[in-house]
């Protein structure tokens, strides 16, 4: 896609790309911008495209916006992980703190789907008692839903995606069987198997957002490979492909290539709607309701930039928690060699699960963890023989002659919420002419011993595996969360359960940022399923007239 | 019809053998054995059943050899899923060497056996098989290779999450029609009504055998680039040579009720 084609939106006069077709359309309903819409949303990924299809089915009018372009899988995604990075979102931010993020790949995306279009599908239920850390476990904090309502809702995302995953699942309470089977693992993730094995942990094979049978329109997995550059076949289960085309047939609206800068607030405390920019110029749409979905960036940064005089310090801010509590996952691997060839980059990238350091609580430090098989691309592989390894030169070359030969694990853990970590606006302004955010970052000591665990874990795994050459990738994260959290206390928090902010009444959050914890697992299914509980809830709230 | 039917059954694990090997890049030379073998089975069905140039000792060993590799066969594919991380789990079951594949080599294999030694005899209504009437013999033989295929078939529309509702007819009409087929094995002499509705369940189940095909061409399509892509589809997606060996499993049980019907008499 050249550059002029990613500036000129798709999704309008009537139509919106169908992302099943190669140049195929799919008829689209639109709003006027003088039109109050119901529901505006600032987002379409796991928080956004969720809700805009449950809100639009529920019979509300919807538009939805994103900043980057609405893509066809089958056209417009190269096996190139150079060219994909155009999935992320790379626009300028500055970061600091005592461990800088990484901003890119692990933990964002700029397209309609948003990052679920590049996530690595695995789709974990929170253990029920990450949902009350604080009271039960001594760390973190509570989330004010109780676990039974929340893995009722994950019923309904995994069958909403049609989850792959086993039959029987080793770890907490009973759940139904996935309603895919699994994906066979491949040599990496069998090494992971034996490996835990020895190390006297159960394992089970990844339950994924790829089918591994047709559905619908969905053609199954062929273990292609590069799920974390874009699906180019739709058997991912992304929003993309499967929200965001039920919520244009159910009415809703997508605006693609439209940065929504600023959520404006009325007289009462009530926002009237929001600015955003398209082809060129800034445009107000009017809406009854603002929810914003931008993840545990973009969120804060709106709310912050939609400061004014009657909220100095920005928009659902009185507690002054906007921003803070921000939370990433520890995202270290280690890495080895093994004898036979193991083309670790054949299937999804993560096929193998063991949730043993979230369930198990003999452990000198707070949080739990997921260990993963994992099989990088080449050019992810060189980055971290590079990065991790310093190797260089013929070292370097040497290194990667052995891509084939190589098995490894990742760790998905617990980051702690801290008041410290935090989302801030900088003075410098970006091609909009928006205040570029700050993102401060710095490990807990908890987080620290969580992670020497973790790779000491992985470690003893591999060995058990009989790999050789066994190396440390120290500094990784992923998945960030935080930065409006909810909680029942006004003063404590930002948005209450439903994720109705506590200072205006029709402006809303779905999307990671209201995590008060970030739990052990990878967080899309928890966003989706917290969207359909919001749905749920708003349609609640609409039928007794308190909307 | 008995030696048809084994070269039917040679004839589909030829071919599905073929396929499923070749996936698995013929990663160890024995996975060649069962394309001779099954060719070799085809080729004695096909000389019994029609011309019988081959004398009948050699077409026998070459059913004896299809029989043995398959019972081998089993061996090693119940090795090749105990090897893996958790042995005798679901995803074994589902990804590693199907276990019941092979023994369809020995089903072909003991059924020409059969065959040849009924053509032998001028009194088949008076013939033994390990001292039961051959009639009630292969009833109840074919009844279990047909229960067999059906557990595969189960299998494999698990592991497909039977996404398309057609998927349960291989695990709903088959069974029915080996029920039938036992009942016939064990039930007392005198029934000479014909056995109507036990040949009507066998010929459906042998016209799904066929169908399948269709559907399981169908499957291919669903799969990414569809038939433009067969090079890898076919190879990937729902085994087009699998079906019929419902076919040729319930024509040998039909061979069977004939035998069992001059028992009566």
């Amino acid at each position: 896609m050249s550059d002029f084609e990613a500036s000129t939106p798709l999704a309008r006069d009537g139509r919106a790309p169908n992302v099943f077709r190669e140049g195929g359309w799919t008829p689209m309903r639109q709003y006027s911008e003088t039109e109050e819409v119901d529901f505006a949303i600032v987002g379409t990924g796991a928080g956004g495209g969720t809700l805009a299809a449950r809100l639009a089915e529920k019979g509300f009018s919807v538009v939805a916006f994103d900043a980057g372009p609405f893509f066809r899988p089958l056209e417009d995604f190269a096996s190139d992980e150079e060219s994909q990075s155009k999935l992320y979102w790379l626009d300028e931010r500055i970061v600091d703190g005592a461990d800088p993020l990484v901003m890119g790949g692990n933990n964002s995306g700029k397209c309609v789907g948003g990052s679920t279009v590049h996530f690595a599908m695995v789709s974990l239920r929170f253990r029920p008692e990450h949902f009350k850390a604080r009271t039960l476990l001594g760390y973190g904090a509570d989330w004010p839903v109780d676990w039974r309502e929340m893995w009722g809702y994950y019923d309904q995302v995994e069958r909403a995606l049609s989850i792959s995953g086993p039959l029987s699942y080793p770890w907490g309470p009973a759940r139904p069987a996935y309603p895919y089977r699994p994906h066979p693992m491949n040599a990496c993730a069998q090494a992971m198997a034996v490996g835990c094995e020895h190390m006297g942990m159960k394992w089970a094979p990844m339950p994924l957002a790829t089918v591994s049978a047709p559905r619908g329109e969905s053609p199954p997995c062929v273990q292609r490979g590069f799920c974390r550059f874009g699906c180019s076949t739709n058997a991912k289960q992304s929003a993309l492909v499967v929200w965001i085309p039920r919520a244009l047939k159910a009415g809703a609206e997508v605006r693609d290539l439209a940065m929504v800068g600023r959520v404006e607030l009325g007289s009462g405390g009530q926002v009237t709607g929001l600015h955003y920019h398209r082809e060129g110029a800034w445009r107000f749409q009017k809406a009854k309701n603002v929810v914003v979905a931008g993840y545990a960036i973009e969120t804060p940064r709106l709310l912050l930039n939609s400061a004014c005089p009657d909220a100095p310090d920005g928009l659902a801010n009185s507690s002054g928690l906007v921003g803070k509590y921000l939370m990433t996952q520890p995202n270290q691997g280690v890495f080895g060699r093994t004898k036979e060839e193991s083309r670790w980059y054949k299937g999804p990238p993560i096929l193998c699960v063991s949730e043993h350091w979230n369930y198990c609580d003999d452990k000198n430090f707070p949080g739990g963890y997921t260990l993963m098989s994992q099989g990088p691309m080449p050019q992810e592989w060189v980055n971290i023989q590079v990065g991790a390894r310093k190797l260089w030169g013929s070292d370097l070359r040497h290194a990667m002659l052995d891509y084939n030969h190589m098995v490894g694990m990742k760790v998905v853990g617990e980051g702690l919420p801290s008041v410290h970590n935090s989302v801030t606006l900088a003075d410098e302004v970006d091609q909009y002419g928006l205040r570029i955010p700050r993102i401060t970052y710095s490990w807990t000591e908890g987080d620290k011993a969580l992670i020497a665990h973790s790779m000491d874990q992985m470690q003893g795994c591999l060995e058990g595996a009989n790999a050789t050459d066994i190396f440390r990738q120290e500094q990784d994260t992923n998945h960030l969360n935080g930065t409006a959290r909810m909680g029942d206390d006004p003063r404590t928090s930002v948005v209450n359960p439903d994720g109705r902010t506590w200072d205006h009444p029709n402006l809303w959050v779905c999307d990671g940022s209201t995590f008060p914890t970030t739990g052990g697992v990878n967080p899309s299914l928890t966003i989706q399923a917290m969207a359909l509980r919001t749905a749920d809830r708003i349609e609640a709230l609409a039928a007794r007239g308190e909307l | 019809m008995l030696h048809g039917a084994s070269a039917m059954l040679g004839a589909s694990v030829l071919a599905d053998s073929a396929v499923e090997h070749y996936r698995g890049s013929f990663d160890n030379p024995g996975m060649y054995t069962p394309l001779v073998v099954s060719a070799v089975t085809m080729a004695a069905g096909i000389d019994g059943a029609s011309g019988q140039w081959l004398p009948r000792r050699m077409r026998d060993g070459m059913y004896a050899l299809s029989g043995a590799v398959g019972a081998i066969g089993v061996g090693f594919h119940t090795y090749n899923v105990l090897r893996r991380p958790g042995g005798l789990n679901w995803l074994n079951a589902f990804y590693a060497a199907p276990i019941g594949a092979p023994a369809a080599l020995s089903l072909a294999g003991a059924i020409g056996l059969a065959a040849d030694e009924i053509a032998e005899t001028s009194h088949p209504d008076r013939l033994k098989l390990f001292g039961i009437p051959v009639g009630r013999a292969l009833s109840a033989f074919t009844a279990l290779g047909l229960m067999g295929t059906v557990s595969e078939a189960g299998l494999m529309h698990f592991r497909g999450s039977f996404q398309n509702p057609f998927m349960w007819l291989p695990v709903s009409l088959p069974p029915i029609a080996a029920a039938l087929t036992a009942k016939a094995a064990i039930e007392p002499a005198g029934e000479r009504d014909g056995r109507p509705m036990t040949r009507s369940w066998l010929w459906l189940t042998s016209a799904m055998g066929i169908a399948g095909v269709g559907f399981h061409a169908f499957g291919v399509s669903r799969a990414m680039g569809g038939w433009r892509n067969w090079s890898q589809n076919v190879v990937d997606g729902p085994p087009l040579p699998a079906p019929p060996s419902f076919s040729a499993l319930a024509i040998a049980a039909l061979a069977a009720l004939r035998l069992r019907d001059l028992e009566d008499a």
